[in-house]
């Protein structure tokens, strides 16, 4: 075939730390609508501490109830850390990410719900399990179907590093 | 993205930083065995973890790493000769043996003792398998030889190349970990590399791309789950181990040689990639054995005489455009290894991590970034052993599985995650 000479115009000066310096500079993302979601009391204490922090706009909640359970229209009620009450279906308007989160020896009931409702309006999922050994079964389990990552980790601090990195 | 200070923080290996601190509490491979095949061989030119050194085979068969310049007028001792139980400066003859110690002043009286009180930084180089293994770090801390399945095993089951790769060693490591890509760059690769085609599981792999991941935590560093749909009631799960610092093993296929990776810092702009591939229960074939010199599966071809790329950014890595075009592979770029290496060099010397976009399917990535930024601060500040260090971590497996759709992979793989003689590996 042929091969052309790409020398001048090849990654072999276009990958170059100078070359860097000419990547076009702009924010190449608009912010995106984080929703934050504990499925459980403790894991609601744990957003609650990490909410105080600096962040994009994400909403730090927990579920409380399912408002419908119908497969077509799912809906539960949220409420963020100053109390306040909301509806998962609202939360949900215009949101880009869910990420639910659960601790070692709970049955999250709400991560059904959550996830169909993000399935239906195709917005991204993840879904973690704060602990470890064999306790973390019954939230793994029910997390599984709802998340398309679905991260266990002992370590709190993770949870932050997270967000931080999905821009929340 | 990430912070610019723990970019920094994970991307600079050069002396004093604490990346470069971490990475020498751990065994690392410095060179392969190939390199110094005899005793009295030619020394080699080594840079790790940006120091200059030089390695050399002395006439006892003893393997010695050390500063690469003469004490006396900072000359090169590549330029050296290497006789008799040492390596001579080719400039004014100071010797030296494989510790570094100088043997010879030749013009200074023998009975002066000068040359006892010369001596280059050394570092120790032992062979286990295919590979010469170096640890910089502090000798009263250093850890038992490692115990990584494909340097262990009987020469005639494994097989290691390297690579030089012109780019960071994280951006690198971070392309092991990051699952979510082999459905698509390497699409043609499952079908046509001979050391990857031809299994069940690539019709999973091929049929549902846009797998699920699970990732969870594991002593030595991460087990990363990807699932797919199998049949009715069952996931497709390839699972991905990471083990501190920079290891990575990819998911069989049916009886294919397991393969995997190891980085390396050379310096901030560059590392090395060892790849190995290694089947646990029989020898190699022979066309396994050239298939992989011929640069498949994860392996490369070189520009002759050098461990560099044949497809290098010099040459645009020889892009295809028909071949793509004609769907033979994704990206236009032939092989696997460089069909990596090709974008990860394409991302810069050290990616921006401060502007990049990910999503949650990256979470392998962002969990192996926290985890290694944890174990920099703990070793920096309460000087903590990091995962990886203990040899019973190296004792892992990557796995290819069919579970019920209720089982949790870990689970359910925990013996197919572990590196057990004489035991098959796990593969659909």
């Amino acid at each position: 075939m042929d091969r052309r000479p790409t020398l001048l115009s090849s990654c072999a000066r276009a990958a170059t730390a100078a070359e860097a310096r000419f990547r076009v500079n702009y924010p190449n993302s608009r912010t995106r609508a984080s929703r934050i979601v504990a499925l459980d009391p403790d894991a609601a204490s744990m957003v609650g501490r990490i909410a105080g922090q600096a962040w994009n706009g994400a909403h730090f909640l927990s579920y409380q109830e399912t408002s419908s359970a119908d497969p077509l229209d799912p809906d539960a009620i949220l409420r963020s850390a100053d109390g306040t009450e909301s509806r998962l279906s609202d939360e949900l308007d215009g949101a880009d990410v869910a990420v639910m989160i659960a601790t070692a020896g709970r049955v999250p009931e709400g991560a059904a719900i959550i996830g169909r409702a993000c399935s239906i309006r195709g917005i991204m999922t993840a879904g973690l399990v704060m602990g470890d050994g064999n306790a973390l079964d019954d939230a793994v389990t029910a997390l599984r179907p709802y998340a398309s990552v679905l991260v266990v980790s002992p370590d709190e601090d993770y949870v932050p590093q997270m967000l931080v990195a999905l821009r929340a | 993205m990430l912070r610019q200070e723990v970019n920094e923080l994970l991307t600079q290996t050069g002396p004093g930083t604490p990346m470069a601190e971490l990475f020498r509490q751990y065994w690392i491979p410095a060179l392969l065995a190939e390199e110094l095949p005899e005793n009295d061989c030619p020394q080699v030119r080594v840079k790790l973890l940006s120091e200059r050194l030089i390695a050399f085979r002395d006439s006892e068969g003893r393997y010695g790493l050390m500063d690469e310049f003469c004490a006396h007028r900072g000359v090169s001792l590549w330029f050296g000769r290497n006789e008799e139980s040492g390596l001579r400066c080719a400039y004014h003859g100071w010797k030296y043996d494989v510790t570094g110690q100088c043997i010879d002043v030749p013009s200074e009286p023998a009975e002066s003792g000068f040359n006892a009180k010369i001596k280059l930084a050394s570092y120790p180089l032992v062979k286990v398998g295919d590979v010469l293994w170096t640890h910089m770090g502090d000798p009263e801390a250093r850890p038992p030889l490692p115990e990584w399945e494909f340097a262990r095993l009987p020469s005639e089951q494994t097989f290691t190349s390297k690579r030089w790769e012109e780019c960071n060693w994280l951006q690198a490591l971070e392309g092991g970990i990051d699952s979510s890509h082999v459905s698509w760059l390497h699409s043609g690769g499952l079908m046509n590399d001979p050391l990857f085609r031809g299994s069940k599981g690539n019709e999973y792999n091929l049929a549902d791309r846009r797998p699920f991941f699970e990732v969870v935590d594991s002593d030595g560093g991460l087990f990363i789950g990807a699932r797919r749909e199998a049949e009715e009631g069952h996931y497709y799960w390839r699972i991905t181990p990471w083990v501190m610092p920079s290891f990575t093993m990819i998911p069989p296929r049916a009886d294919h040689p397991v393969h995997g990776h190891f980085w390396v810092p050379i310096d901030d702009e560059n590392c090395w990639v060892y790849s190995y591939d290694y089947h646990p229960t029989r020898a190699l074939s022979g066309d396994e054995v050239q298939a992989m010199k011929d640069g498949h599966g994860v392996h490369c071809e070189y520009v002759p005489g050098t461990y560099r790329p044949l497809q290098n950014k010099d040459n645009d890595y020889l892009m295809d455009r028909d071949s793509q075009k004609r769907g033979e592979n994704f990206s236009g770029i032939r092989g696997i290894a460089m069909q990596d290496a090709s974008l990860q060099e394409s991302m810069g010397p050290i990616v921006d991590r401060t502007k990049e976009n990910l999503v949650s399917t990256d979470n392998g990535i962002i969990m192996a970034r926290q985890k290694l930024k944890k174990a920099v601060i703990a070793l920096r500040d309460k000087g903590e052993t990091p995962p990886g260090v203990d040899p019973a971590h190296h004792r892992v497996r990557s796995a290819s599985v069919v579970l019920p759709k209720d089982a949790a992979f870990i689970d359910a793989s925990r013996e197919a995650l572990t590196a057990v003689p004489g035991v098959k590996q796990t593969s659909v």
